[in-house]
Formats: C-alpha cells, sequence, structure tokens
C-alpha cells in the first residue's frame, strides 16, 4: 500500500508519483521533520535542482490525504507544519 | 504487493498495485480500484433499484493509439488511499446534484490489455435526462481529479510514457523508475 515504513524518527514520509517520481527518481523517501509546507518545495529544489520550476509549480501536495491549499499561507494552508511520521505526498496533473 | 526486505530504505516503496481490490462503499454508492478484470454486470447490477426507471452504464477500454501512435500496453498506476477518497466524493457529488438513486465506479490498476476496460460507470435515476447527465459528468470528474496515472508503450518505442492530460504527449519513464511500475 501507499503508506511506506514509518522511517526514522523524526522524519516524515514524502510520496512522488507520476511526473514527481520520474524527476527525483524516487517514489518515495524521509525527510526530516518539523517542516512546513512552503519551505518543503524550497527545500526539494535544493535537492533536486530544477525541480520546483520543472514539476513542482503543476504539482499539488497532500498531507494524511487531505489536500493543502497552496494559496492560503496560513496554518491550514502552505502555513501547515508537516510532523514527524506524517505522509505526504506530491500529485501531479493526471 | 511483496516488497524486498534487502532493498534500502529509499526503495522500499513501489507504486502500489493491490493485489485485491480496494472498495468503499455504501448503500447507494460503490467505489473501487481493482487489479482484477472489471466487471460491468455487478455494476449494473448494484446500482439497479425499484425507484430508477435509468441506469446508464460506460465502459471505457483501453485504445491501441495515441495521436496516431500505436500503443502496445498500458497500466494504470495510483496513490489509491486518496483515489479511493476522491472518487467517493465524485460519487457524492453527482448522486446530490444530479438526485440518482445509486452509482457505482470501478477502475482498472497495473496492467490492462489493448481493448479491455479500464473504467465502468454505472449510474441510476428515477429518470433517464438524469442519468445520462450524471454517468458523462462522473467520467469528466474522474478523469480531471482522480489520483490515477496511465503508463503507455508505444509499438516500436523504447521505454515506458506517463500519459498526461488527454491530447497531451507523455514523457519518458527513465529505465530505474520502469522496474518497480507495473509491467505495460
Amino acid at each position: 500500500m501507499a503508506s511506506a515504513s514509518k522511517g526514522p524518527a523524526n522524519h516524515f514520509t514524502i510520496l512522488y508519483f507520476a511526473a514527481a517520481s520520474t524527476f527525483t527518481g524516487k517514489t518515495t523517501e524521509h525527510l526530516p521533520a518539523p517542516v512546513r509546507v512552503r519551505d518543503l518545495f524550497t527545500k526539494l529544489d535544493g535537492t533536486y535542482p530544477g525541480m520546483k520550476e520543472k514539476v513542482l509549480g503543476s504539482c499539488a501536495v497532500t498531507v494524511n490525504l487531505e489536500y493543502v491549499d497552496l494559496d492560503d499561507d496560513d496554518a491550514s494552508g502552505a502555513g501547515q507544519e508537516i510532523k514527524a511520521g506524517d505522509e505526504v505526498a506530491i500529485i501531479p496533473p493526471e | 504487493m511483496v516488497s524486498n526486505p534487502s532493498l534500502t530504505e529509499d526503495s522500499t516503496f513501489t507504486p502500489d498495485i493491490p493485489t485485491e481490490a480496494v472498495v468503499k462503499a455504501t448503500d447507494d454508492i460503490y467505489i473501487e480500484l481493482t487489479p482484477h478484470d472489471l466487471d460491468s454486470r455487478a455494476l449494473t447490477t448494484f446500482v439497479r433499484s425499484p425507484s430508477a426507471g435509468a441506469t446508464v452504464l460506460f465502459i471505457g477500454t483501453t485504445r491501441d493509439s495515441f495521436d496516431n501512435l500505436p500503443v502496445s500496453s498500458l497500466a494504470y498506476t495510483s496513490y489509491t488511499p486518496l483515489a479511493k477518497n476522491t472518487l467517493f466524493n465524485i460519487a457524492t457529488t453527482i448522486l446530490n446534484k444530479h438526485k440518482c438513486t445509486k452509482i457505482a465506479i470501478s477502475h482498472k490498476l497495473g496492467e490492462c490489455p489493448i481493448g479491455e476496460e479500464s473504467i465502468v460507470i454505472a449510474v441510476s435515476a428515477p429518470h433517464r435526462k438524469a442519468a445520462w447527465l450524471a454517468g458523462e459528468e462522473a467520467l469528466e470528474m474522474t478523469k480531471d481529479k482522480a489520483e490515477i496515472w496511465k503508463l503507455e508503450r508505444f509499438e516500436g518505442g523504447e521505454g515506458v510514457w506517463r500519459a498526461n492530460r488527454d491530447g497531451i504527449m507523455g514523457t519518458k519513464v527513465p529505465k530505474e523508475e520502469e522496474k518497480q511500475l507495473p509491467k505495460v
């Protein structure tokens, strides 16, 4: 199933689908928590240069199966904090 | 799904094709993501009701070409737990909007041979107009919103291509990732 192993303590699981998987060469990995959603794209772009422009710009993000409103900067949107054990997914257009 | 314990942490996850159907259902909604053949008859039977005078059945089958390029095989990957919820929400919306009686949506996951069913939608309503409209809208919403991605292999071509939205050529899947994907 989509829930990968919980991974190391103080980490969250990120799932890459379709074009995001193609770009990173991975389907999942564990990243250190906490991190705010708005900082996640910057962080990913640092690890995978060009990802923000080429892939993430057209992607949606879910945290524990709930879509994050990336246009909204408060705690229910891009300001939301991703915690250890969370399952985050990068969702390209279908 | 078989996971290989000897793989490193970064490789333990493979795009999930469940070995059995993933289902979410109520008395009037049936959602299914399945690696098995789709059963249009079972879906039609599910939506049957004494209060419905019309049932519309849509069957989507895999086509053997894309933009005049011959497609030799196809497969579907999905974020299954989320896609199941999304399909359920679509079904709920459609049911309320068109005052339908029952609705069933089933989508294929994994390899889907050319010419076989990749999606089946059955919807019943008191009268035919609502059922027609509901069936069409349910399909369009599924294609637009459900977290399901199509993989295609072209005849004579190398590798697997990930389809984009309708009418746009997909992008090639790198060799490394291809190993983890369902056979197409």
